[in-house]
């Protein structure tokens, strides 16, 4: 199934809130909630596989080393020689004794003979000399051949996301970056550990339907599968419930972690851009979920703020925010951002989804011109033009994949393990058909939004930073230097500086080239 | 202005070999092995990428003395060093990890002034031009990605020769050459960002002669 997912996840929690809001005037006798958790196993995740076929889902924006041996590309002291058919051993030993060489026994599987030259002797000289003679057929010098890093994931062919900004290559350069980068995930939760909490699920109002209260309910939840182990995850913290157990009762934050750093070549699945980073889990947005349950905080800006200065004193390296909003500034925010680009985290926000709803300033990512180390990302499709959803404005510096459902269906959203929505979101059943939630069903969702695109360039960031680029400002300034310019020529409002280009980026400069 | 000045130089050396006493009327022919240290007058672009503007070069040719002291020297040498590729932000080097190699690959003939004072030491001057191959190459880098260029450059040159015996000399010698327009074309150099063009540089160099 695609589903847009926009940075304006609080939009529908906020829809949420006031159905829930208007209930609980209803029903004073609604014990305030907590949340108690009652174990720390639960059965384990359930696969729900590969959720392709499922109809595009409705917009949710407003609301709901390789090391080298010496410098040379090929090997020193020997070549590779074929011999035209019928040219005799004696010919063969006068033709090498040119370059002072001598066969060694055939190797198997070839049909070519491997050549001992001297270790001083140019190879592509010794081949030039030999080519020269009509019983060679061929002579070529040994050159190294590298890996193309095409992840083993069995979906991988349907992320087309990572071709599209050429990460194959990117990777052979730098293979999903090491454990010593952290990535905090700033949204809904993560799916990181199994669970039984406890919740007391309310009564609300959804779209004027009435749902009843659930009462207790003790729901499961497990880890993501293909997120890793627990130990995979740092300083955890969820700033809804305040406490250090931010499970995501929602998928986004699950989804966009996928991305960042899903397991990659491990024969499972689907790959993510920075696989080998450490995870940060933090909480800032309220799903109708954590609603329904009474959670005491939610998603508003200085939830966020303290969001990014925990990730912040807690040694995260990036700060992935596929989350904002419109309506008014938001200084605490931005000044939380300042905080820790300051310190050295270099902090990544979405775009925004409003293009069709007013295309209203994202208040979250339009700090992004004045903070060097922050950049706001819009999404593009398969075709690598702007997705339908994705804002415009002089505050988007970036592209990366989002999807668009409108160019290939649901498979043109970006696929990445999450929950079995329809587990879920039981909320969207008829009310006598509406259950507790669970957390442990997992599957291949497609979804589509600047949410997805944020973390394309969050886990570039992880790459940069393992390659060498530390500072936030200059991680900015590799980016931008080496983006794709799309649409109009040089920087442009609907494109930023263009498509982020990772293997470029990379490979950074040489002496005249 | 450079080849002006470098022509006008080789041709005073080669008149005053003219005028020069004691002047030797023998056709003398010696083969040359040298090393030394060249610093390119890209300082910045090389220091960045090999962390030294200086490295070791050495090479080899063939001289030749005609009558009255005039000299011809064919010399092949090579710079080869190897570093990392860079980013550079503000000033702010960021090292890549990724190996790169530089070699600069100088041929050049080179024609002057050896003066014979009837001692064991000979001073010599001289100017000539040079045609230098520029390679650099990286791990990771594909087809074009690899630098390959030949550029031409034009060299001064003198020194002291000190003859250890009839045939073996041994001679102290600076090499100034300029080679312009070789660097700095392509904005992902980061010779560009500092705006370095030439590939010239002023080398050091001990020579052991053979011959005559």
């Amino acid at each position: 199934m695609a589903k847009t997912f926009g940075p304006n996840v609080r939009v529908l929690a906020c829809t949420a809130l006031l159905a829930a809001g208007a209930v609980a005037t209803h029903h004073a006798q609604l014990a305030s909630s907590g949340a108690l958790l009652v174990s720390d196993i639960s059965a384990p995740a359930i696969d729900r596989g590969l959720r392709n076929l499922d109809p595009p889902r409705d917009s949710r924006n407003d609301p709901p080393d390789i090391t080298v041996d010496g410098d040379q590309p090929f090997v020193p002291g020997s070549i590779i020689v074929k011999f035209r058919p019928g040219t005799s051993p004696d010919a063969q030993r006068m033709l090498l004794a040119q370059v002072d060489g001598a066969a060694s026994r055939p190797p198997s599987d070839a049909d070519f003979d491997i050549v001992s030259i001297d270790p001083g002797m140019d190879p592509e000289a010794a081949a030039r000399q030999l080519n020269a003679q009509p019983d060679v057929e061929y002579a070529q010098a040994r050159y190294r051949v590298y890996p193309r890093f095409r992840p083993n994931d069995p979906l991988y062919a349907r992320q087309w996301n990572y071709p599209s900004i050429d990460m194959e290559r990117a990777w052979d350069i730098n293979p999903g970056a090491t454990s010593s980068v952290v990535v905090a995930v700033l949204d809904s939760g993560v799916a990181y550990r199994p669970a039984i909490v406890r919740y007391q699920a309310r009564a609300f109002t959804l779209d004027g339907i009435p749902y009843r209260s659930l009462g207790v309910v003790d729901v499961p939840f497990a880890a993501a599968p293909e997120l890793g182990g627990i130990e995979r995850f740092v300083a955890p913290r969820d700033f809804i419930w305040d406490n250090t157990l931010p499970l995501d009762l929602d998928g986004h934050g699950t989804h966009v972690a996928g991305t960042i750093g899903q397991l990659t070549n491990n024969s499972t699945g689907v790959a993510g851009m920075a696989f080998n980073v450490r995870i940060m889990p933090v909480k800032v947005i309220a799903s109708l979920w954590d609603l329904i349950f009474n959670s005491p905080f939610q998603g508003t800006d200085d939830v966020v703020a303290r969001g990014i200065r925990y990730a912040t004193d807690n040694g995260a390296d990036v700060i992935n925010m596929s989350i904002g909003r419109s309506g008014p500034s938001a200084p605490v925010v931005r000044e939380a951002i300042a905080y820790a680009v300051g310190r050295g985290v270099f902090v990544v926000v979405a775009a925004g989804n409003d293009f069709e709803a007013g295309n209203q300033v994202e208040r979250l990512a339009e700090f992004a011109p004045d903070i060097e180390g922050m950049v706001a990302v819009g999404g593009i499709g398969r075709n690598r033009e702007r997705a339908y959803y994705s804002n415009t404005g002089s505050y988007v510096e970036l592209m990366a994949p989002g999807g668009n459902t409108r160019v290939g269906g649901t498979e043109g959203a970006i696929l990445q393990q999450t929950f079995d929505f329809d587990v879920v979101e039981t909320y969207f059943r008829a009310p006598s058909q509406y259950t507790a939630p669970r957390f442990d069903s997992f599957a291949y969702d497609y979804l589509q939004g600047t949410s997805m695109a944020a973390p394309h360039v969050s886990g570039f960031a992880a790459l940069l930073i393992q390659q060498g680029i530390t500072s936030p400002a200059a991680i900015e300034a590799a980016m931008k230097r080496y983006a794709i310019d799309l649409g109009p020529a040089g920087r442009d409002n609907e494109y930023g500086h263009g498509l982020i280009n990772p293997r470029a980026s990379l490979r950074g400069q040489g002496l005249a080239k | 202005m450079t080849r002006f000045l470098i022509g006008a130089m080789t041709v005073c050396a080669m008149a005053m070999a003219t005028s020069a006493q004691a002047q030797t009327s023998e056709f003398m022919l010696r083969g040359f092995a040298d090393i030394g240290s060249t610093a390119f007058k890209a300082e910045q672009s090389f220091a960045a990428i090999l962390g030294d503007r200086r490295g070791p070069v050495w090479g080899g040719g063939v001289e030749v003395v005609l009558p009255f002291a005039v000299f011809v020297d064919v010399r092949a040498s090579q710079f080869k060093q190897t570093g990392e590729r860079v980013f550079l932000y503000q000033g702010e080097q960021f090292n890549l990890g990724i190996p790169t190699t530089v070699t600069v690959s100088p041929l050049t003939v080179i024609g002057g002034y050896r003066a014979d004072f009837g001692s064991r030491f000979f001073p010599y001057g001289g100017g000539g031009i040079g045609w230098h191959r520029y390679q650099e190459t990286s791990q990771f880098a594909e087809g074009s990605e690899n630098v390959d260029e030949r550029f031409q450059g034009y060299h001064l040159l003198g020194g002291v020769e000190f003859r250890v015996s009839r045939w073996i000399g041994t001679a102290f010698e600076t090499e100034w050459s300029t080679v312009p327009d070789a660097l700095g074309a392509d904005p992902n150099g980061v010779s560009s960002g500092f705006n370095e063009t030439d590939l010239g540089g002023v080398t050091f160099r001990v020579k052991l002669v053979i011959g005559n």
